[in-house]
């Protein structure tokens, strides 16, 4: 016996959610038929199921492009600081593709990482995601490459599996995803969902194994020779975490803020003195793949990637990773790749 | 919130004092006197130090962790946060988060002859290591201490040189830049990998800390190299480009390392597995 859910039950749940003031997210129709995450003020607003991929990630919800840290006051020579409000919101996220959900539990290594980023934490502890098991996957996609695939349950708190004809076959794993959907299901016999199947693009161990030994090396410069360096890749990234601190305001009151920031610009890490480490396009792609494939997998003993394949959907170039992850597959194998 | 990692600690501004035409150093302490009495740091250290409205910077924690009641650092005036730090006098608040990163390995550094060799602005995070080194006089052999800059006026904490040099078994040898001297300059003149060269050490028993501009890194190694020290106990401090000091906001790595958390101390050997990327 399954659980399942009917859609105007779940539309009835989404909506009474967002009367008791909880924010509820998810895939939302933009222009030119893209999809994206968002708030959303009514279960009408919502795609759950919708037929192409979202082009942002959950990022936005646990780890928003903008954060007050604190703020400052002077009151003649008297200066105060104020922490920010603490996050008090309930947030249960919708229709999140299984690569998003990871991706929140690949970072909670680095936001504890002998100081705990309260900002990131307690956005995720009181977020819930539904995800929903992928049906259709598109040519970017690559999420079993890493491990994972169309019905992966991690970070998840539940799982909707289309089962057509306007059900959803409901399944939870933790007790915010039981809670969530108590006494919301009925019990059905219909098994099984037909969740998209994926093959396997590359040999992820391959490929760090070979990052290891080729810090230098001409890939760098053959892969990033089409990338135009505007950061877009990093920004609907699910797993791209960099930030910037920046100050809003003037020098009598205001704020200091967090903001999404890109190892793909040349300011990300100028020196002072005008020297800077990452002055080339392909040292800042190096920096990126190095850290998603090497150094993050070294240090916290995950890959920050998840397969989701925004990078390459988002590029004007069609650049992304996961070329670049081929190509230095290809390479670790001895083969010589066409770039 | 509690526990806000990114807030700083308000601080007075209690000294300030033109080092060079755009270099000052600036003492501070806790105005939470609580909070001055937890705080503690290990020299080679450093802090986030903020002018609010304008942004924060990263400068080492240039005095010595003996000295409890209050902590100091230097600046060059170049971006948007020094020129509002330049304009601040005593009395006036500032904000500061740390202490952060590693340190001089001290302990380690006990029974042997030190050997300090900076360049220009690079003095300040050997100053604190230095001080340190004096206040704990009879837990070190020779001190050897090399500093140059570009000109006369490009030398910062020229009293203290002076003081120093006056220690029991200290050695201090102050150069400038061929050109960089005025008619009443007693120290030498020359780069300073050469006068590090004509110097009288020892490096049997020794271990240097080596900061400076990568020229000056570059050529004073191999002299420390023939006289047969050893790439373990060469120590340099990194300065890569951060925001938050907590390993967090991805911009400070040298390949796997982040300088903020796993640095700024370094050895040679630790250096020459670390990629070009600093």
């Amino acid at each position: 016996m399954t659980e399942i859910i009917q859609e105007k039950a779940l539309h009835v749940l989404i909506d009474s959610l967002i009367s008791e003031g909880k924010t509820v997210g998810g895939p939302v129709a933009g222009t030119n038929h893209r999809y994206m995450y968002a708030k959303v003020q009514s279960a009408d607003e919502m795609l759950v199921n919708p037929p192409a991929m979202p082009m942002n990630s959950i990022k936005e919800f646990v780890f928003p492009r903008r954060e007050t840290l604190y703020t400052f006051r002077y009151d003649g020579k008297d200066l105060s600081l104020t922490d920010a409000p603490a996050f008090e919101e309930t947030q249960v996220l919708f229709g999140v593709r299984p690569c998003d959900a990871v991706a929140n539990q690949i970072l909670d290594p680095l936001f504890a990482w002998d100081y705990n980023d309260k900002f990131f934490q307690s956005r995720r502890e009181r977020t819930t995601v539904v995800t929903l098991a992928c049906k259709t996957i598109d040519d970017h996609c690559f999420c079993t490459s890493l491990g994972f695939g169309p019905e992966s349950s991690i970070g998840a708190d539940a799982m909707l599996l289309d089962l057509g004809n306007g059900e959803y076959e409901v399944r939870t794993f933790t007790d915010k995803g039981k809670s969530l959907f108590a006494g919301k299901t009925e019990q059905s016999d219909k098994a099984g969902c037909a969740a998209a199947t994926l093959e396997i693009k590359f040999d992820a161990q391959a490929v760090t194994e070979y990052l290891r030994e080729h810090f230098d090396d001409p890939i760098w410069s053959e892969t990033s020779l089409r990338c135009v360096g505007c950061g877009a890749c990093t920004y609907v990234c699910p797993t791209c975490h960099c930030f910037d601190i920046i100050e809003e305001g003037n020098s009598n009151a205001g704020s200091r803020v967090k903001t999404w920031d890109t190892c793909q610009f040349a300011l990300f890490t100028h020196h002072a003195s005008g020297h800077n480490p990452r002055r080339d396009q392909s040292q800042r792609q190096r920096n990126r793949i190095q850290h998603k494939f090497r150094i993050y997998p070294d240090k916290f003993g995950l890959i920050l990637c998840t397969g989701c394949g925004n990078c390459t959907r988002e590029c004007s170039t069609s650049l992304g990773v996961r070329p670049v992850l081929q190509y230095i597959a290809a390479k670790a194998k001895g083969l010589q790749p066409a770039s | 919130m509690t526990d806000n990692i990114y807030k700083p600690d308000l601080m007075e501004v209690i000294d300030v004092t033109q080092q060079t035409v755009d270099v000052k150093s600036v003492k501070i302490r806790f105005r939470d006197a609580e909070r001055a009495k937890d705080f503690s740091f290990r020299v080679g250290q450093f802090g986030l130090y903020s002018v609010f409205g304008y942004g924060e910077s990263t400068f080492n924690i240039c005095s010595s962790s003996n000295w409890h009641d209050h902590i100091e650092f230097c600046f060059r005036k170049t971006g948007r946060v020094t020129e509002q730090m330049w304009k601040v006098n005593p009395g006036d608040t500032i904000g500061f988060r740390g202490s952060y990163g590693n340190s001089y390995p001290t302990q380690a550094w006990e029974g042997k002859d030190l050997i300090f060799v900076g360049g220009g602005i690079a003095m300040p995070p050997i100053r604190c290591a230095i001080w340190f080194a004096l206040e704990n006089r009879e837990k070190y052999g020779k001190i050897t201490i090399v500093y140059g800059a570009r000109t006369v006026g490009d030398l910062v904490y020229k009293n203290e040189l002076k003081e120093w040099a006056k220690h029991p078994d200290v050695e201090v040898l102050s150069t400038v830049d061929p050109g960089g001297e005025t008619p009443d300059w007693s120290g030498k003149v020359g780069f300073v990998p050469t006068v590090l060269k004509e110097a009288n050490i020892d490096c049997g028993n020794a271990v240097a800390l080596v900061v400076g501009p990568p020229i000056m890194i570059k050529f004073s190694l191999p002299v420390l190299a023939e006289q047969g020290m050893k790439d373990a106990n060469i120590y340099t401090s990194l300065e890569n480009r951060m925001k938050c000091g907590l390993g967090k906001c991805g911009r400070c790595n040298c390949g796997p390392f982040y300088v903020c958390k796993e640095g700024p101390v370094f050895t040679l050997e630790q250096l020459k597995l670390l990629p070009d990327d600093y």
